[in-house]
């Protein structure tokens, strides 16, 4: 799939719509964020984890002293072990990505960017790093958000980058209509340096039902490929049949990696999405 | 050319093409229309689908009836379909189209022409060539001749720029270039003949030769209207005190009628007259009964339904305000009040006539009416010779008796005098004074009644003579001539035989005096005299439909004493002559009128035997329907094109809306409707209005208020209000209303710019605002913040600088005596304009309070005034009624009460 070459009034619609993305990100975010928790044991970290006797050997400076003198004992207070995970995220771009059937609903780009951000807000919270294909550095820390939704039209055009650390994780949105192969082999790339993730396909609720009647020209977007279809009546079971055969194809390319996979489709709400996404993404 | 009834095809083979339509009805069956495009980004799962059922699509019925209509539609279009179409002028070969274009066939001229132009339709679709011949002869002096032989559509250019002209047509002319068209084009043509129907030679037949001539030279049609009288309007006859019309026409079987309108300047008719013609009858009279002032005005006169030139007559000033000269013996006391020679003569003529001073000579060499010689001799010389030459022309002498005459007769004079005068009622005579005997019937006096207290105690004696009776026009009572006249070449002189003031008799002091000079002035023939051979120019010409023009540049000046001969021509068209820079000065234009040396209208001879004779206006016209049909082919092609469109899904969603949104805009733009009525009514009547504030309880104050005022001032003074008209300044036009009361809320917004301008319209054009802030003496509490919303309000307003109201302004005294303007509240201060603004006859466009007057004057629909008085009582909402009717008089005359500021003045000055 051929990406568009970035226009200027297009890069600036994309500009103006980031902030309200941003926003509407963190509020998502902050629906799924109650519940989830950290790694539950002792280590590095600013989160209170537990008091527990001094042994020698213990620094000084790590001695309670409130709490020690609430009694004969010393202290020492313990915080919740806070690793940061490396999180590679990628959402797919591309005049396929920028179609939708109605105006009433979102483009499938922006949805897919929204949850990618969602995901993202999450993560910072939690202290993780982020990092986008195709980008050298990573994101941290809770400003760091805005600079990510910046930097998500630099983003590779494909899943691929050799810059990804191993066991990091990965999540890739986007609606995978391109053919099998290319979904599998970038799987496989990235689970040949051991790195989990996250397939979710994101798809006009068009793209699933075909609704449309009559005599009928398809044309595709970003190539010049296209179909006459004298009755489409006639050919949405056998396009339903084929959609769903597309769809176990990419969750069995998941299932092979280890991976798992997820749909979603714009005209639903995307905090289910999120929900389901960041369940994958918490440890276990 | 193929016929079915009424309908014809000009190029009939085309419709051989119709046959043709099932074969396109079977080509649209099998051709499914275009796929519609629809972009998916899924394309992948949809290439190569296997082939499904492949019902083919077909295009909709209806989608392929509406082309088959288009298609049939092109086809009869193109086939040049004619509605009743004309034959032309009959036979074959060249057509001659033979139009008289003279006066009389101006009225009728649209269907003169529309007649020759279907004739040349015909002529066009047979291919003849066409010449036309018309028989008036062309404006640019030329001789008559007909035109070259052409196709009809230049033929068609040629009669749509032909006119009816201002002259009769000259049929011995047309004869002479017919003669001349066959010598150059010798074979046979048919010849279409649109004839007038009057014989124009004064004697004799001009009508026969020429149609004979048509007649011998190829097939002949002559078109005439029927039952169509043609008119003239020769020039009235003035009389004493009326102008008498006179029509003329051929004389028909049944009785007719028409109206004679006298116009001014400006177009407009000031009065009308109607004629009625009895049957067989030639003529028809009727008198315009105008006073001599209005009469002065008329311009022209014009025959209704006639429009055209020989109904038309312009009046110039032998028609008008006559000049008069007066001339008396001694000039130095000829002006002493009272007693004077011309002091009574001058006052009674004053408003009716133009009045000269001067000796005879000097007054001789200008034109003039009548002349006057108030007991003043006409001595041997160059002076008599003068006067005698000017008289013989048509002048109108008028002398009055007088001791010198007394002493000196000259044979200026209607009868001869005994030497000296006889006195009655003196202290040496037992003579009583004479009163006057009643008018005879031929006198120009008859109808006037001589009152009881005119009386005569001196007069002149006429010599006895068998012709004396007939030439008196007034008489004592004893029998004894008073006026005699005498007529002398085309004029005529009269003989008072009393003096011009009040020594002999008292005539000059009684009404008598002024009516009797007044029909002697009406009398007179008009102007006569120094006329000379200096040309007028042709100023204004009247084509043929009567209508004022620039001269053509064939018209040639007259010499001034010879307007009255000249006929009109193409050389002299009717109109204004005059001198060229006086155009306005009506003094010096002298009307040629066509209808002045038009002989009586008389039907023309019978067409030959063997023409054909058709009736102009009587035949619907043909109509070309190809034109119609294939717009309606367009407009189906266009239908189908957004059908088309629509189904291929070219015009989506997005576009149904807008377009339903326009649908819609173009149902509501018959909104603006409500306006116009408010307009409509405004512009019927004089009416207050009021600026609708949005809050409907001060609207409903303001409406009660304006429509107690009104009641008010109808039932108070002469001024008649209709009921008040709320208004949304920049929405609505201010222009009808006199007077806007607008009160100001505290949440007042801003006019907007719209509002601003059509307020500050209002106010440089003389309309009035009165801005009530309604809070005035009653502190705050009522309306607080009203004088910052006054700021607000006014901020984009062309407000001049104010002023409380002095006390003497006319505000205060325009129709009531004011001290102060009270309304619902009283005591505080108005406010105006401070500077006097001579634009606007100084009156204020703004009047600044808070009495809130409109609450004062309120009713409602019982009839009580349901605000009361603050501090209170009867007497002072009658001073805010007084207010208001003073407000509406001082919008409705603005200042010319302000002139009795003036008065003690006046008064001062008249005592010294």
């Amino acid at each position: 799939m051929t990406i568009p070459p970035v226009s200027v009034p297009w890069a600036e619609s994309l500009g103006a719509a980031l902030p309200p993305l941003v926003v509407q990100a963190e509020r998502v975010a902050a629906t799924v964020m109650q519940g989830v928790h950290g790694r539950r044991r002792p280590g590095q970290g600013d989160a209170f984890w537990q008091f527990r006797p001094y042994v020698v050997g213990d620094a000084a400076a790590r001695v309670d002293w409130r709490q020690s003198a609430k009694s004969d004992r010393l202290f020492v207070r313990e915080t919740e072990w806070e690793a940061a995970q490396t999180v590679a995220l990628w959402s797919q771009r591309g005049a396929g990505m920028d179609w939708r059937s109605d105006r009433d609903l979102p483009a499938k780009r922006f949805r897919a960017e929204l949850l990618l951000l969602a995901v993202a807000a999450l993560l910072f919270r939690g202290g993780e790093r982020v990092r986008l294909f195709g980008l050298p550095r990573a994101f941290a820390g809770r400003g760091a958000l805005s600079a990510l939704a910046e930097a998500l039209p630099r983003q590779a055009a494909a899943a691929e980058d050799a810059r990804i650390p191993r066991h990091a994780r990965a999540v890739l949105v986007g609606d995978f209509l391109a053919p099998l192969e290319e979904t599998r082999n970038a799987v496989a790339a990235l689970a040949a340096r051991s790195v989990r993730g996250h397939l979710v396909q994101v798809l006009d609720p068009a793209e699933e039902t075909l609704p449309f009647t009559g005599r009928i020209r398809f044309e595709g977007l970003g190539t010049a490929e296209h179909a006459l279809v004298p009755r489409v009546e006639g050919v949405r079971a056998l396009y339903e049949e084929r959609l769903a055969r597309h769809r176990d194809g990419l969750a069995a390319i998941a299932a092979a990696s280890g991976w798992s996979f997820a749909t979603h489709r714009t005209d639903q709400p995307p905090e289910a999405a999120l929900l389901a996404l960041y369940r994958r993404l918490a440890p276990e | 050319m193929w016929q079915i009834g009424p309908l014809a095809f000009a190029a009939p083979w085309l419709l051989l093409a119709l046959p043709a339509l099932p074969l396109l009805w079977w080509l649209l069956r099998v051709s499914p229309p275009a796929p519609r495009a629809q972009a998916f980004p899924a394309i992948l799962l949809l290439r190569d689908l296997p082939p499904t059922e492949e019902t083919p699509h077909r295009t909709p019925w209806w989608l392929l009836l509406l082309r088959l209509a288009a298609a049939a539609l092109l086809i009869c279009g193109l086939a040049r379909p004619v509605w009743q179409p004309q034959t032309g002028g009959g036979g074959s070969g060249p057509l001659l189209v033979a139009i008289d274009n003279g006066w009389a066939a101006a009225p009728d001229w649209p269907a003169r022409a529309a007649t020759a132009a279907a004739a040349l339709e015909a002529a066009g679709r047979e291919g003849r060539r066409v010449a036309l011949l018309p028989t008036a002869a062309p404006e640019t002096g030329e001789p008559l001749a007909a035109s070259a032989l052409m196709p009809a559509e230049d033929a068609r250019a040629r009669l749509a720029a032909l006119r009816p002209r201002a002259w009769a047509p000259d049929r011995a002319a047309a004869l002479a270039a017919l003669n001349a068209f066959r010598a150059a084009n010798p074979g046979a043509f048919a010849t279409l003949y649109l004839a007038d129907g009057l014989e124009h030679a004064a004697e004799g037949d001009a009508f026969s030769p020429l149609a004979t001539a048509l007649a011998v030279a190829g097939p002949l049609t002559v078109a005439r209207a029927e039952a169509r009288p043609a008119r003239i309007l020769p020039p009235p006859r003035a009389e004493a005190d009326r102008l008498v019309v006179r029509a003329l026409q051929a004389p028909l079987g049944a009785p007719t009628e028409a109206t004679v309108l006298a116009r001014t300047g400006d177009g407009r008719a000031i009065a009308s007259a109607t004629l009625a013609f009895a049957p067989g009858a030639g003529s028809a009279e009727a008198a315009l009964d105008l006073p001599i002032e209005i009469r002065n005005q008329v311009v022209r006169l014009d025959l209704e339904p006639e429009a055209g030139a020989a109904g038309t007559v312009l009046l110039d000033e032998r028609f008008r305000r006559r000049p008069v000269g007066l001339s008396a013996a001694v000039e130095t006391s000829a002006d002493a009040p009272l007693t004077g020679d011309l002091y009574y003569l001058e006052r009674a003529l004053g408003p009716y006539a133009e009045i000269r001073r001067g000796t005879p000579e000097t007054l001789l060499g200008r034109r003039l009416a009548v002349m006057i010689l108030a007991d003043r001799e006409v001595p041997e010389g160059r002076e008599r010779e003068a006067l005698t030459r000017w008289v013989e022309q048509g002048g109108m002498l008028i002398r009055f008796a007088g001791p010198r005459l007394a002493e000196r007769p000259d044979p200026l004079l209607p009868v001869a005098l005994r030497a000296g005068e006889r006195a009655l009622g003196g202290a040496l005579s037992w003579d009583r004074p004479q009163t006057l005997a009643p008018f005879p019937e031929a006198s120009p006096f008859a109808g006037l009644v001589p009152p009881a207290e005119v009386t005569v105690e001196r007069q002149v004696l006429a010599e006895p003579s068998p012709r004396l009776s007939e030439r008196s026009w007034a008489r004592l009572a004893d029998g004894t001539p008073l006026v005699t006249e005498i007529a002398r070449g085309q004029g005529r002189i009269v003989l008072f035989h009393v003096t011009a003031n009040a020594e002999w008799s008292n005539l000059p002091l009684s009404g008598l005096f002024v009516d009797m000079l007044r029909r002697l002035v009406a009398l007179s023939a008009g102007v006569q005299g120094a006329e000379g051979e200096a040309p007028l120019a042709p100023l204004e010409m009247l084509d043929g439909f009567g209508r004022l023009g620039p001269a053509p540049p064939a018209a040639a000046p007259i010499p001034a004493n010879r307007v009255e001969e000249t006929v009109a021509s193409p050389r002299h068209p009717p109109g204004w002559y005059g001198t060229p820079g006086h155009a306005e000065e009506t003094a010096w234009r002298r009307a040629l009128n066509l209808s002045a040396h038009l002989p009586a209208p008389r039907a023309a001879a019978a067409p030959p035997a063997g023409s054909r004779l058709e009736t102009i206006g009587g035949v619907p016209a043909e109509r070309d329907l190809g034109p119609w049909l294939l717009a309606m082919a367009l407009l189906l092609l266009a239908a189908d094109l957004v059908v088309s469109l629509a189904q291929r899904g070219l015009i989506g969603k997005q576009w149904s809306r807008p377009a339903g949104a326009a649908a819609l805009a173009l149902l509501l733009a018959a909104a603006p409707a409500r306006a116009q009525d408010q307009d409509a009514a405004a512009a019927n009547a004089t009416r207050l209005a009021y600026v609708v504030t949005g809050d409907a309880q001060v609207d409903e104050i303001s409406r009660m208020g304006l429509l107690g005022l009104s009641d008010f001032v109808n039932r108070r003074t002469a001024a008649g209000l209709a009921e008040p008209h709320p208004v949304v300044p920049g929405r609505d036009d201010l222009s009808f209303y006199p007077l806007l009361y607008w009160p100001v809320l505290a949440e007042a917004p801003q006019p907007d710019a719209a509002a601003a301008a059509a307020l500050n319209t209002f106010m440089r054009n003389g309309g009035i605002i009165l801005l009530d802030t309604r809070d005035e003496g009653s502190g705050e509490g009522m309306n607080p913040g009203s004088r910052a919303a006054l700021r607000l309000v006014t901020r984009d307003l062309a407000v001049p600088p104010l002023a409380p109201v002095p006390e003497d302004h006319v505000l205060k005294r325009a129709f009531y005596l004011l001290q102060d303007l009270p309304g619902r509240f009283s005591g505080g201060q108005v406010w105006v304009a401070r500077d006097q603004d001579r634009a606007n006859d100084s009156v204020s466009p703004v009047i600044i309070g808070g009495h809130d007057w409109a609450a004062a004057w309120a009713i409602d629909s019982r009839g009580n005034n349901p605000y009361a008085t603050i501090p209170g009582g009867a007497r002072q909402r009658i001073l805010a009624y007084r207010f208001g009717v003073n407000l509406v008089m001082y919008a409705l005359t603005g200042n010319y009460k302000g002139d009795q500021v003036h008065v003690p003045a006046i008064l001062e000055r008249l005592g010294n």
